[in-house]
């Protein structure tokens, strides 16, 4: 598991919320640089997916490697937890999470949001943290918004405002759970565009979303999921013109 | 009506005055610092911390103020152990006793405003948080504490008022309060219409300026709720 190229890969990962499993076992690799898709319907266990990997969620059994380390699991009353919190820090440091509601600090500017985690986790200087942060606002197009408190903008604003939080951290990897979900029609594409600039400047990006246009334009690779397990993988041309599955047809052409 | 008498002796008044702002700001200051971590305990600890926190919130919510300062200042000197340990100095003055009890009794109510308002934080920003790689501590003193003092803000400057006005209690045990002067001029001439409304008019003063205070802090707290300077306010409903 030492190539350097690998970012994060999961090996067999099982996850149950009482008695409904929801991750039946997956494995998976992503390759420094590639835009991942993740499709499925509702309940199919996207989410949790993600959520696995940056350990928001534990998986109950399974590998998990994060830039060749492996996340240190154990069981402990018949649950399984990390074994060593601080290396769960280390690895959540490198993997920044945009989420489907945004989840900005309210009570704290956007200035104050971007440069929080690299001040505090990273330990980077303010001046250098501001600096930076300034860059990756313009970068998502809201310069102009770095006073401003997250209520005052619009929901892809604050979108784009969390996006460039993820990116102040400078992370190998970005994980998107849903990150136009909660938008109006007429504000995705603002969002759209932003992770369409992130995937040609060769980020590794992990996205998880209901936006066919994007798996299928931008994304170098598409991941299905349904009940649990991964029905299809492969790239956009392949999956989308050829699909393995029933399921996946059927999920297109209800999506479309 | 003679407030003649009260101009004469306003000198009492103002050491009154000392010693209440004195008093209350102590305990409330110690009250607040207490109730910080027992506010986090009981939102994050375990069991057994939790338990003793509950059990002394009880018992400060559970019994009047009153009650509680008697035992400090009566109770304590009926138990030798306290007698002969080198406490007792400071159990001997009332000032102290007063002090002790008034902090207790705030920092019980005051963790639990605190413990409601860490509890109420929004999920998601928590979970940002942990995204980022903060570490449990790091999280509590950066996001869920500042967060939360500011939704705690409106109960806790209730608690403030509170406190002040509890503090006339200090009176009962030989403290020279605002309430004790007042009490001192009332048996010296009699007169305890002139007495009390002045110390009513203190009270209020103190009041007003803790109000004020408050909203300044809100004015500079909640900028993140307020609707922006360049959209029209909203109007109540005719």
């Amino acid at each position: 598991m030492n190539d350097r190229n690998i970012s994060v890969v999961l090996e067999d990962i099982h996850k149950r919320f009482d008695a409904n499993e929801v991750l039946k076992g997956i494995s998976l690799s992503a390759r420094s640089g590639e835009v991942i898709s993740v499709l499925g319907p509702s309940g199919s266990g996207k989410s949790t997916l993600l959520r696995c990997i940056n350990l928001l969620e534990i998986p109950d059994s399974g590998r998990l490697f994060v830039s060749g380390e492996e996340v240190l699991l154990k069981r402990s009353r018949n649950r399984t937890m990390p074994a060593d919190m601080k290396q769960v820090e280390r690895i959540r440091s490198k993997l920044s999470m945009v989420f489907q509601q945004f989840n900005l600090w309210s009570h704290m500017t956007i200035l104050q949001n971007v440069i929080e985690a690299p001040v505090h986790v990273l330990k980077i200087p303010k001046d250098k943290a501001i600096q930076r942060a300034r860059m990756y606002l313009d970068k998502v197009g809201i310069p102009d918004k770095a006073d401003a408190y997250p209520v005052h903008l619009s929901g892809g604003q604050q979108q784009r405002a969390a996006i460039a939080r993820a990116l102040a951290m400078e992370p190998e990897v970005i994980l998107f759970d849903e990150p136009t979900s909660a938008l109006d029609p007429e504000l995705v594409g603002e969002v759209l565009q932003v992770m369409h600039t992130l995937a040609d400047e060769g980020r590794t990006m992990i996205v998880v979303t209901h936006e066919m246009g994007f798996a299928r334009e931008v994304s170098s690779r598409v991941i299905f999921l349904d009940g649990g397990l991964v029905m299809e993988d492969g790239s956009p041309a392949e999956v989308f013109e050829h699909p393995a599955t029933e399921r996946f047809s059927a999920f297109i052409k209800a999506m479309v | 009506m003679d407030f003649t008498l009260i101009f004469e002796n306003i000198g009492i008044y103002f050491t009154g005055l000392q010693n209440t702002v004195v008093l209350v700001s102590i305990s409330l200051v110690l009250g607040l610092l207490l109730a910080v971590p027992l506010a986090v305990l009981l939102n994050y600890g375990n069991n057994s911390i939790r338990l003793p926190i509950r059990a002394y919130i009880y018992f400060f919510r559970g019994t009047p103020l009153l009650v509680q300062m008697f035992l400090v200042y009566y109770g304590f000197g009926q138990f030798d152990l306290i007698k002969d340990s080198l406490l007792w100095p400071f159990f001997k003055e009332a000032y102290f006793c007063a002090l002790f009890a008034f902090t207790l009794n705030t920092g019980a109510y005051t963790a639990e405003i605190l413990r409601g308002a860490i509890k109420a934080t929004n999920h998601g920003e928590i979970e940002a948080a942990m995204a980022a790689g903060m570490s449990k501590l790091l999280m509590i003193r950066r996001i869920i504490l500042p967060s939360a003092f500011r939704r705690a803000l409106p109960a806790y400057s209730n608690e403030i008022i509170f406190m002040l006005h509890g503090s006339a209690l200090a009176s009962v045990i030989t403290i020279v309060d605002i309430t004790g002067a007042a009490r001192i001029i009332n048996s010296r001439y009699y007169s305890p219409y002139e007495a009390f409304v002045t110390a009513a008019v203190f009270y209020m003063t103190l009041t007003f300026i803790i109000v004020f205070l408050v909203k300044k802090l809100e004015v500079r707290w909640f900028a993140h709720l307020q609707p922006q300077s360049n959209n029209p306010a909203i109007e109540a409903p005719p």
